[in-house]
C-alpha cells in the first residue's frame, strides 16, 4: 500500500454562482522514497492539492490516507499534530524564522513536540552537516543566501522525522544553477531517508529531476508520465556560488 | 524557549515597549505611594496607639474632632464588658510658635501617663503627672522646625498662648496631616476649653484594649475598630478614594496600552506565526509564548519602575515636602496589579493568535 493515497479529493470555494471548484476529483499514491513533481499552469489548482496533504485545507470532499489515517475527517488539534510530527514543509519563500539562527530555526520545530533537548541537538547537526550548513549554522536566518535557506528549511523539514515533504516552488526565488542544488539536496534526503515527497513547481527542469511527473490543470489531473532523469547531477551539496 | 530569543533578539521592539511599562508603573507606584503617605499624614499617631478599638461620643459622627466625652461616660465606657484596659484621649489642633513670628500647626493629644494611650519616647524622657507645662513632640516636627529637647513653645489655641517645653521626642507620626503632640491631658484640657469644671470634656476620644468590643454602646458613646477609626478621620476615605480612581485609571491605561502594544506586535508577525503553525506549531504552544513575552515585559518593567519609584522617594522626594510612602505590601500589590493588567490587556492579541490560519504560510510567496 502506497505511503499517500489520495482518494477522488474535491475542494470547492463559495456557493452558487460564485462557486469555484479548484479540486474536481484528484486521485493519486505516492510511495515512501518516491519524489513526485506537480506541475501545472497558475490557478489549476497544484498549490490547493498541496495545502490539502499537508493538513492546511481541510477537502470538500474525498478521502486523504496516510497509511490508514484519513487526514481528512482529523479537526484542527489533530491535523496540527500531523503538521508537527508526519509533514514537513519546505515553502517557495523558505520562511524561515529571520532572527533565529538556522541552528535555531530547527530546534524550533523540535520544541513544538517536547522531544528530548539533547537528541534535537544532535538531530539538527546532523541534518545541518548533512546538507552543508555546518558553517552557516549559527547565522540569522536573514542573512543567509537564497540557496542556503531553501536548504535549512529542507533541514527543518526533517528534523521530525516525517513520513511526508511537501515542497512549495523551492527554486522560484533561486537562479538555476542554485535551484538544481537545492532540488538535487531535497531528493537525496528523499530518495535516502525513504520518504515520500510532492514538489510544487512550474520549472520543469527541477520538475525533471523528480522520480514521477503529474501534471494538475482546471482542478484535475491530466498525466503520468516518468520523470527525466537529470542530465548533470549536481557534483555536491555545497552550493560553491554562496 | 521562542518567546525569550526573540525578545532577545529584537530588543528596540521590546525594548518600547518595556519603557511604557516602566512609565505606567512608575505612574502607579507613585500615585499608590502618595495614598499611603498621605493616609501616614492623616491618621499614623492613631493607627500607632497600642489599643484595638476607639470610643466615640454618640453624636460625633465618629468624628475625633466632634466628640466629646464626659468624666462619667470615660468611667461608664471604661468598666464596658469586654474592656480590659483604656484610655482617654484628647484632640485638638494648636497654632505652634517655635521661634519668633514663626508659626506651624500641631495636633495636640492629651493623654495620661502610665496609659495604653502614652507613646514611646524615642529621646528625652517621658511625661510624668507633674509635667503641666512640657510636651512630647513627634520626630517629624523637630526635622520640621529644628526645634528639639529644651526649647519652649508657644502653644496657642483660640486667642491666647501658652509656653511649653519639650521634654522628649517620639516617633508617632501625625494626626490630621499634623505632627502629634503630647501633653497631659489636664493640660491639653486647659489648653483647648480654657475653664475646666464638670462640664468641660473629658476626653475627645477613649482608646480601648479589649475583645469584641466593635458596636458596643452606652449613654451617648459608641466603639468602633481602631481601622474603622481611621477611615473615619475626616478626609481620608475621600483622599484614598481620589488615589484609588487614579491608581485604578492608570491601571487601565495601562491595560490598554500593553494590549495595543502586543496587538500592533501580532499583527506585524501574523505571517510568521501562520508559518510556525504550518511547520506544526499548535495555537496553545504560540498562546503560551505570546502570554510568556507579556508576562516578562510586564513584570521586567515594573520592577525597573518599583526601583526607580524607590530612588525617587530616597533621593528626590522628602516626606515633608511629598508625602510619598511605600510598603512592601502596597508594592507587591501595585506589581501584581500591573502585570496582570498587561496580561489582561494583551488577552485581544492572544485570541488574535489562537485564530491564525496556517494556510497563509502558503499565500505569502
Amino acid at each position: 500500500m502506497s505511503l499517500l493515497n489520495l482518494r477522488d479529493i474535491t475542494k470547492s470555494y463559495g456557493e452558487g454562482a460564485q462557486r469555484v471548484d479548484a479540486l474536481r476529483g484528484v486521485s493519486m499514491a505516492v510511495e515512501a522514497g518516491e519524489m513526485v513533481a506537480l506541475v501545472g499552469p497558475s490557478g489549476s489548482g497544484k498549490s490547493t492539492l498541496l495545502a490539502i496533504i499537508g493538513g492546511l485545507l481541510s477537502p470538500t470532499s474525498g478521502a486523504m490516507l496516510i497509511g490508514d489515517r484519513d487526514v481528512a475527517r482529523f479537526d484542527a488539534r489533530q491535523r496540527s499534530q500531523y503538521r508537527r510530527d508526519q509533514a514537513g514543509f519546505v515553502f517557495q519563500a523558505s520562511n524561515l524564522v529571520p532572527f533565529l539562527t538556522a541552528r535555531e530555526n530547527l530546534l524550533l520545530v523540535g520544541e513544538f513536540g517536547g522531544a528530548d533537548r539533547a537528541a534535537l541537538r544532535k538531530r539538527a547537526d546532523e541534518l545541518l552537516e548533512e546538507l552543508g550548513l555546518t558553517d552557516a549554522a549559527g547565522q540569522a536566518g536573514n542573512r543567509l543566501s537564497g540557496g542556503q535557506r531553501q536548504r535549512v528549511a529542507i533541514a527543518r523539514a526533517l528534523m521530525r522525522d516525517p513520513l511526508l515533504i511537501l515542497v512549495d516552488e523551492p527554486t522560484a526565488s533561486l537562479d538555476s544553477k542554485r535551484g538544481a542544488h537545492v532540488v538535487e539536496a531535497l531528493r537525496d534526503a528523499v530518495h535516502g531517508r525513504h520518504k515520500a515527497c510532492v514538489m510544487v513547481t512550474h520549472d520543469l527542469e527541477m520538475a525533471a529531476r523528480a522520480d514521477r511527473i503529474l501534471e494538475i490543470r482546471d482542478g484535475l489531473l491530466q498525466a503520468h508520465e516518468p520523470a527525466m532523469q537529470p542530465a548533470s547531477p549536481a557534483p555536491c551539496i555545497v552550493d560553491p556560488c554562496e | 524557549m521562542f518567546a525569550i530569543r526573540e525578545m532577545s533578539r529584537r530588543k528596540l521592539q521590546f525594548g518600547l515597549v518595556t519603557g511604557v511599562v516602566i512609565l505606567i508603573a512608575y505612574l502607579v507606584l507613585m500615585v499608590t505611594g502618595l495614598g499611603l503617605g498621605l493616609n501616614q499624614l492623616a491618621g499614623n499617631a492613631l493607627l500607632a496607639m497600642d489599643g484595638d478599638y476607639f470610643a466615640y461620643s454618640e453624636r460625633s459622627n465618629l468624628s475625633v474632632i466632634r466628640s466629646q466625652l464626659s468624666e462619667a461616660q470615660v468611667k461608664d465606657l471604661s468598666s464596658a464588658p469586654g474592656v480590659k484596659a483604656a484610655a482617654a484621649v484628647g484632640y485638638t489642633a494648636a497654632a505652634i510658635e517655635y521661634q519668633p513670628g514663626e508659626v506651624e500647626t500641631g495636633a495636640l493629644l492629651g493623654i495620661d501617663p502610665g496609659s495604653i494611650a502614652e507613646p514611646a519616647v524615642i529621646e528625652g524622657r517621658a511625661l510624668t503627672a507633674r509635667d503641666a507645662r512640657a510636651l512630647l513632640v513627634d520626630r517629624s516636627w523637630v526635622n520640621l522646625t529644628g526645634t528639639g529637647i529644651g526649647d519652649t513653645l508657644l502653644v496657642q489655641v483660640g486667642l491666647s498662648a501658652e509656653p511649653f517645653e519639650v521634654v522628649g521626642v517620639v516617633d508617632e507620626g501625625s494626626f490630621f496631616f499634623q505632627p502629634a503632640m503630647f501633653m497631659l491631658r489636664d493640660s491639653w484640657r486647659g489648653v483647648s476649653y480654657r475653664a475646666v469644671d464638670q462640664e468641660t470634656p473629658y476626653a475627645s476620644v477613649v482608646l480601648l484594649q479589649g475583645d469584641g468590643l466593635e458596636g458596643a454602646s452606652g449613654p451617648n458613646w459608641e466603639v468602633v475598630t481602631k481601622d474603622t477609626a481611621f477611615w473615619n478621620i475626616e478626609g481620608v476615605s475621600a483622599q484614598q478614594g481620589t488615589v484609588d480612581a487614579l491608581r485604578y485609571m492608570g491601571l487601565l491605561i495601562g491595560a490598554m496600552v500593553i494590549g495595543v502594544f502586543f496587538y500592533v506586535i501580532t499583527l506585524q508577525k501574523i505571517a510568521l506565526l501562520g508559518v510556525l503553525k504550518a511547520i506544526g506549531a499548535s495555537g496553545l504552544y504560540l498562546t503560551v509564548q505570546g502570554m510568556l513575552q507579556v508576562f516578562l515585559v510586564s513584570l521586567t518593567g515594573t520592577l525597573i519602575a518599583v526601583g526607580l519609584a524607590v530612588l525617587t522617594k530616597a533621593t528626590v522626594l522628602s516626606a515633608d515636602t511629598v508625602p510619598i510612602a511605600f510598603t512592601t505590601g502596597a508594592i507587591v500589590n501595585s506589581t501584581v496589579a500591573v502585570v496582570v493588567a498587561g496580561v489582561l490587556g494583551a488577552a485581544l492579541s492572544m485570541r488574535q493568535i489562537g485564530a491564525i490560519d496556517p494556510i497563509i504560510a502558503m499565500q505569502q510567496q
